[in-house]
């Protein structure tokens, strides 16, 4: 079995009018038994940016740690804030200086530029390859489920509540479809002014 | 002058010294090298920023727009000297070199200050190194970011300096008087070329030309260097 | 050139070369059913495909076995054909024996058996079979490769399964919602869902596109519809 799936996990990151949501399972694992049900995978990186690591949970960590490094070295440098997409490209540049020896996530970034508040999502592989779209983006072992749903549930221009339940909705139900994720979810919704969090019950089984 | 300057480092040569004095001399007989070196000028105006030298050549022989001293480091910023060449041609390698690596990680344009700290650095890594002297050569590094433009000098010791307009090199306590005079908040671009060829005149030996000096312009659209027909045009208005 | 620099033609070699041959093929392809008290619907993309090729954009994936009863098949195209080759004549073995029409229940039970017959070569196919239970309901029996059999109301198999089964839990289940619909699910609805569904799969999934033929199965026998998929 894929290292990328010991752990297991889903996340989700959606566009909409002004705002974007990112949201993950809360679920860790070592294979098929469940380990405990409050595990972390979206990390706040800045006043409107979070990053959401699912994969090898080890690496999950490890990669936070190492780009809260490098975040807060360059922040100091430039005493400026970085933006979301410069901080994608940061990590898909660690990623790929490990392109014979990778962490084992599959990143999903989420968050709102400096000054202009645009909303801006991507995902990347393993080795850092980025994908920006402009709907939504999806990663861990419900990846294919996410993507039935967010195909069908998307659309242009949500609201931000309309994003929370869009959002909500794809990932809950795809991870109901996964073996290994599931138990719990936690949605960001990020707007300019506001970052509302919440914890979601789900089925525990 | 090169020889001179190499000579006077000579007999240190391995490790920097501190005189009795607290002063590194080596850095001393750089800034020397500097002040006996061509002038250049570097001016912000409101919409844009300018620097320019002196590009004077020895004999009619030679062969001039081949080398260049204003140089561009990337699409926004550009860089100009006074001193030695060669350790010119080598920090600007350095720079450019430095603001690709800055690009490569974070997809976007290196700021100015950004590069300007880093060649602040390895500037003063050869104040300290062993088995290396310092650079024998002061920066103006001109820039754009987002919505202004950034102008600073670089010294052989690694301090870095913030300029609104500055004169380095040969006569440059005449140039940077000159440069207080002339100097006001609201300049156009256009203005502020014109105010760096006149400082550059005010010292000049013989007939200046479009061939015996550069000038490079940064604004919004990039950093660019003038060709000589332009500076000829600018050349056209002084007096 | 010495003469141990000579080339190497394997041809010509004396050691032992391995072959391979592959019994399965993966053609892809999606069959999505969903059942309703007087109906029950099914679809199957149209597109038989392998790996980054298309074979051809209009192969029929549905096989009415009897006037009520309809099998869906994706996955690899050759057991595809055999087994419903060999379904089609127990039918009517059946018929023949039993002087009636097999009921969806016995048909379902039958393919269970077929496909667990090969329980150590399988046949490698995603079955959907539809048609009316034993008290008259529209019911959808699906299975895996080796004839486990699971009898549901609704059902997304083949290559764009794993997309469109959450998202058929979320509108015909009403799995996670507060406000649960009360009326009972429509031909109309189910057809509707069913386009929006094939849409989404075809946007994610390569071996899903081309065309959607659909059958809709009532008291008073089959009808047939198609619409497009984008064909790239």
């Amino acid at each position: 079995m894929s290292i990328l799936a010991y752990n297991g996990g889903a996340m989700v990151a959606m566009k909409g009018d002004q705002c974007v949501a990112i949201a993950a399972d809360r679920r860790f694992g070592v294979q098929a038994q469940t380990i405990s049900t409050n595990f972390e995978k979206i990390f706040n990186m800045g006043p409107h940016l979070y990053c959401g690591l699912p994969g090898l949970a080890t690496d999950t960590q490890t990669v936070m740690e190492k780009l809260k490094f490098r975040k807060n070295l360059y922040e100091l440098k430039e005493n400026r804030m970085m933006s979301p997409k410069v901080f994608a490209s940061m990590l898909s540049n660690m990623l790929y200086e490990k392109r014979f020896g990778p962490f084992f996530v599959e990143p999903v970034v989420a968050g709102l530029m400096p000054k202009t508040y645009e909303p801006y999502i991507c995902n990347m592989d393993l080795i850092g390859c980025i994908n920006a779209p402009d709907d939504f983006v999806v990663g861990g072992t419900a990846s294919a489920q996410l993507y039935g749903m967010c195909e069908a549930l998307w659309q242009p221009n949500l609201g931000p509540d309309d994003l929370f339940e869009t959002a909500s909705q794809a990932l809950i139900n795809a991870f109901d479809r996964d073996a290994i994720s599931g138990w719990g979810a936690t949605v960001y919704i990020i707007e300019k002014d506001k970052i509302t969090v919440r914890n979601l019950k789900t089925r525990m089984d | 002058m090169y020889q001179l300057y190499f000579n006077l480092c000579m007999h240190i040569f391995f490790i920097s010294i501190c005189s009795p004095s607290g002063k590194l001399v080596q850095i001393e007989y750089a800034l020397a090298a500097v002040a006996a070196g061509a002038p250049s000028v570097g001016i912000k105006a409101s919409n844009g920023v300018v620097i320019a030298t002196e590009n004077k050549h020895k004999s009619i022989l030679y062969d001039e727009h081949s080398v260049h001293k204003v140089e561009m480091i990337t699409n926004h910023i550009g860089m100009v000297y006074s001193g030695m060449g060669p350790d010119y041609r080598l920090l600007v390698k350095q720079a450019r070199k430095m603001a690709q690596q800055y690009y490569l990680v974070y997809k976007e344009p290196i700021p100015t200050v950004q590069l300007v700290q880093r060649v602040a650095t390895v500037m003063q890594e050869y104040t300290q190194s062993g088995g290396v002297r310092p650079f024998g050569v002061s920066l103006l590094i001109c820039g754009w970011d987002t919505d202004r433009p950034y102008l600073f000098q670089c010294d052989p010791s690694g301090a870095y300096f913030a300029w609104k307009a500055t004169a380095m090199g040969k006569n440059y306590i005449n140039g940077k008087t000159f440069l207080e005079k002339r100097y006001s908040e609201d300049l156009e671009l256009d203005d502020a070329v014109h105010t760096a060829i006149l400082t550059l005149k005010e010292s000049f030996e013989g007939q200046m030309t479009a061939d015996n000096i550069e000038v490079g312009i940064c604004d919004a659209s990039g950093f660019k260097r003038l060709d000589p027909s332009t500076v000829k045009d600018y050349l056209a208005n002084i007096p | 050139m010495s003469l141990l620099e000579r080339p190497y033609y394997p041809d010509y070699s004396s050691a032992p070369i391995q072959h391979q041959f592959s019994p399965y093929a993966d053609n892809g392809g999606s069959v999505v059913a969903i059942a309703g008290d007087d109906f029950v619907v099914i679809a199957a993309d149209t597109r038989l495909s392998t790996g980054f090729s298309i074979y051809t954009r209009e192969q029929k994936k549905l096989f009415p076995l009897s006037d009520g009863t309809i099998l869906g098949c994706a996955g690899c195209w050759c057991d595809t054909l055999t087994l419903t080759r060999i379904l089609k004549s127990r039918m009517q073995m059946y018929q023949h024996e039993h002087n009636k029409t097999m009921s969806t229940t016995a048909c379902a039970q039958m393919l269970s058996t077929l496909l667990y017959y090969k329980r150590f070569f399988p046949y490698y196919i995603s079955n959907v079979l539809v048609g009316f239970d034993t008290e008259g309901k529209g019911c959808v029996f699906s299975y895996d490769p080796i004839g486990h059999c699971e009898k549901t109301k609704y059902k997304a198999g083949g290559s764009a399964g794993a997309l469109l089964q959450p998202l058929l839990d979320n509108q015909i289940a009403h799995t996670n919602l507060d406000k649960v619909p009360k009326e009972p699910l429509t031909v109309e609805k189910a057809l509707a869902l069913l386009k929006d569904v094939f849409i989404s799969a075809a946007e994610r999934d390569i071996y899903t596109g081309d065309n959607v033929l659909i059958n809709i199965v009532t008291k008073d026998g089959i009808k047939e519809e198609h619409f497009d998929l984008r064909k790239d």
